[in-house]
C-alpha cells in the first residue's frame, strides 16, 4: 500500500541545462510524459512535461518538425527556465491513497517521489496507480463479479461472506460501494469461481437483492442539482 | 435435407461425474439426445462412436507435464483438479481424452469426405483449458486439438474457429493469440459481468496473430438483435477475408435466456439464426465442412430443443 512499492525506480532524469529539444526527445524515446530534473547530486529541482515543451515551442512546429535553423533559435532554451519549480512531490512512505488523493486533488499526472533530503527516489504515475488497483479489482484473475444490494447495517458483509464460503468458493476480492439509495450499499464480491448459479440462488432466497447487471456502478457521479 | 451430417455421442461420456450443485452434470448429454432423437432426426445422421485419443494430439496443444499432473490426479481420486470448479472422479481424465479422440473421429471423418458436417455431443467441455491448465470445467481443449489435427493430418493452412458459449474461450484463445493460421472468434457475455473475465474488443491477437483474434462482447439483457447485429460487424467480414478452408464450432448454449449461468437472452431461434449462417460461411469458404462441438449450456429444459434445431440446420446445410 505504500508508495515505495508501486513507484516506477528506474526514473529518466535531465540535469537543468539540458535544452529543450534533447528533453523532448529523451520523452518520445522513453515513452514518457514527466520528466524530473535534478541537480548533480540527485536532489529535485523541478520537473517537465511534455505539455510544458509543447507551451514553450512555437505552435507551427507542431504541423511541421523544425529545420535546423529554426531549431537553433530554440536551442539556448534551456530546460530550467520551462520547469516547475517545486512541484508537488510525495515520499516513499505515503500510501497509494495518498497519492490517489493528491493525483485527483492537484489534476497532476505524476508526483516526483523524494525522501527528506529532496533526493528523488521515483516517480508515481496515474498509471502506475491504475495498475495497483487493477490488481485490487482482481481483473487478471478468472472469476465472477456480482452485486449484492444490502442495507446499511452491521453483519450485513459477514451474512454474504459465510454464505459463499459455505459454498466453497474463493474470493478475488470484495468491493463495497455507495448506492443511490440512502441507507443501501452495494456489495460486489468477486468470486473465483464460473459455477455461480447455485450461489445467486441462495443470497436471494436469504432475502438479498442481486441487482440487475446494467444497473451496477462503483462511481458515484457528482450531483449537480 | 441433403447433408450428410454426423453425430457423435458416446453414454461413456456420462461417466465423468462432477458432484452436487455443479451445473456441468452427466444428464446433459441425454437432453441433447433425446432432442435430436424424439425429432427423428438419429436416422439421417451418421452415428459416431468414441475411441480415446492418442496423446500425440493432445500433446499438440497441451503441456506433457498437465496431461501427467492430469491423469495422476484423478487416478488418485482427487475430487478436484486446479481449481474447486473443475470437479471430478475416478475416470475423468479417460472420458476427458474419449471426449479428443470423438472428437478427432468426426473430423477425420468430415477430412475424408465421408461427412459434410458433424455435431460432437461431449463432456467435459473444453474452452476454458488452457496449455497447462484446467479451467471453468474443461480439462482438455477439444476444438483447438481438432483445429491442430486438421492443420498437421490434413495439411490444412487455415482453420476458422467460431465461439458462441455465453463465456469467452480464454484457453482456445490463448492457444491460438500468436499463430495466424487459427482464426478465433467469440461472442459472450462482457467479460465484466461473466467468467472468465477475458475477451474484451482490443484483445485481437499478439505478434504474428494480430488480428486473428476477434471478440465480441454482449453487455447482460442483450440477445438475438445485439447478436446478429454483432456477428455481422464483426465474424462475416473478418471470414470473408480469413477464409478458413475448416470451420471448428465451439457451441455452448449458455446464451440462452432460460439458462441462469448468464444474463444474455438469446431465443431458441436466436441460436438457429447463428447457426444457419456459420454453416452458409462453410458453404462459401470451406467446402461446407464444419465440425461442432458442445461446451456449455445447462438448461436441461432448453437443450433437447437446442440441439435438435442445431442438428436440423447442419443436416439441411
Amino acid at each position: 500500500m505504500f508508495v515505495s512499492r508501486s513507484m516506477t525506480r528506474k526514473v529518466i532524469t535531465v540535469g537543468p541545462q539540458v535544452n529543450i529539444f534533447e528533453a523532448q526527445e529523451l520523452m518520445a524515446q522513453n515513452q514518457i510524459r514527466h520528466l524530473p530534473v535534478v541537480d548533480e547530486s540527485g536532489r529535485l529541482l523541478g520537473i517537465v512535461t511534455d505539455r510544458d515543451i509543447r507551451s514553450a515551442l512555437p505552435y507551427k512546429f507542431f504541423k511541421k518538425p523544425p529545420g535546423k535553423e529554426e531549431k537553433k533559435n530554440f536551442a539556448q532554451l534551456k530546460i530550467n527556465e520551462i520547469m516547475t519549480r517545486k512541484p508537488i512531490t510525495i515520499s516513499p512512505s505515503h500510501t497509494i491513497q495518498d497519492a490517489l488523493l493528491i493525483i485527483q486533488d492537484s489534476k497532476v499526472g505524476a508526483l516526483p517521489v523524494v525522501d527528506e533530503d529532496r533526493k528523488l527516489k521515483g516517480i508515481i504515475s496515474v498509471r502506475d496507480l491504475l495498475r495497483a488497483f487493477t490488481n485490487v479489482l482482481g481483473i487478471g484473475e478468472p472469476g465472477t463479479l456480482l452485486c449484492i444490494l444490502v442495507e446499511e447495517k452491521v453483519g450485513q458483509l459477514k451474512k454474504i461472506v459465510d454464505a459463499i464460503t459455505e459454498e466453497n468458493i474463493s474470493f478475488g476480492s470484495v468491493l463495497v460501494a455507495r448506492y443511490w439509495e440512502k441507507d443501501k450499499r452495494a456489495v460486489f464480491p468477486y468470486l473465483l469461481t464460473q459455477n455461480v448459479a447455485h450461489v445467486k440462488e441462495k443470497l436471494t432466497n436469504m432475502g438479498f437483492t442481486l441487482l440487475d447487471p446494467m444497473e451496477w456502478y462503483l462511481d458515484q457521479l457528482p450531483k449537480n442539482e | 435435407m441433403s447433408n450428410r451430417t454426423g453425430f457423435l455421442y458416446d453414454e461413456r461420456y456420462r461417466q465423468h461425474l462432477t458432484g452436487n450443485y455443479h451445473p456441468e452434470v452427466p444428464d446433459r448429454l441425454p437432453s441433447v439426445y433425446k432432442g435430436i432423437a424424439d425429432a427423428g432426426l438419429l436416422e439421417k445422421l451418421t452415428l459416431i462412436e468414441a475411441t480415446p485419443a492418442d496423446l500425440k494430439w493432445v500433446e499438440t496443444v497441451h503441456d506433457r507435464n498437465y496431461i501427467k499432473r492430469f491423469a495422476t490426479a484423478c487416478a488418485a481420486g482427487n475430487s478436484i483438479f486446479d481449481s474447486p470448479d473443475n470437479q471430478m472422479c475416478t475416470v475423468s481424465y479417460e472420458v476427458a481424452l474419449l471426449a479428443v479422440g470423438g472428437v478427432l473421429e468426426a473430423t477425420r471423418l468430415v477430412m475424408e469426405g465421408n461427412l459434410d458436417n458433424a455435431f460432437c455431443a461431449v463432456r467435459p467441455p473444453g474452452h476454458h483449458a488452457e496449455v497447462d491448465k484446467a479451467m471453468g470445467f474443461c480439462y482438455f481443449n477439444n476444438v483447438a486439438i481438432a483445429a491442430r489435427y486438421i492443420q498437421k493430418e490434413w495439411g490444412i493452412e487455415r482453420v476458422g474457429i467460431v465461439d458462441f458459449d455465453v463465456h469467452h474461450g480464454n484457453g482456445t484463445q490463448h492457444i491460438f493469440e500468436r499463430d495466424p493460421t487459427v482464426f478465433y472468434y467469440s461472442i459472450h457475455q462482457h467479460p465484466t459481468f461473466a467468467y472468465p473475465g477475458t475477451g474484451r474488443e482490443f484483445e485481437r491477437g499478439q505478434d504474428a496473430g494480430y488480428g486473428f483474434t476477434k471478440n465480441s462482447p454482449v453487455l447482460p439483457g442483450n440477445g438475438d438483435a445485439a447478436y446478429q447485429k454483432l456477428l455481422q460487424r464483426d465474424l462475416f467480414p473478418a471470414f470473408a477475408d480469413f477464409k478458413p478452408e475448416v470451420i471448428l464450432v465451439s457451441a455452448g448454449f449458455d446464451a440462452h435466456v432460460d439458462d441462469n449461468m448468464s444474463d444474455i437472452e438469446l431465443t431458441t431461434e436466436g441460436f438457429t439464426w447463428i447457426i444457419e449462417r456459420i454453416v452458409e460461411m462453410a458453404a462459401w469458404y470451406s467446402k461446407g465442412r464444419l465440425i461442432s462441438v458442445l461446451e456449455g449450456g445447462y438448461s436441461l429444459r432448453r437443450l433437447p430443443e437446442l440441439a435438435r434445431n442445431h442438428v436440423e440446420v447442419l443436416l439441411k446445410g
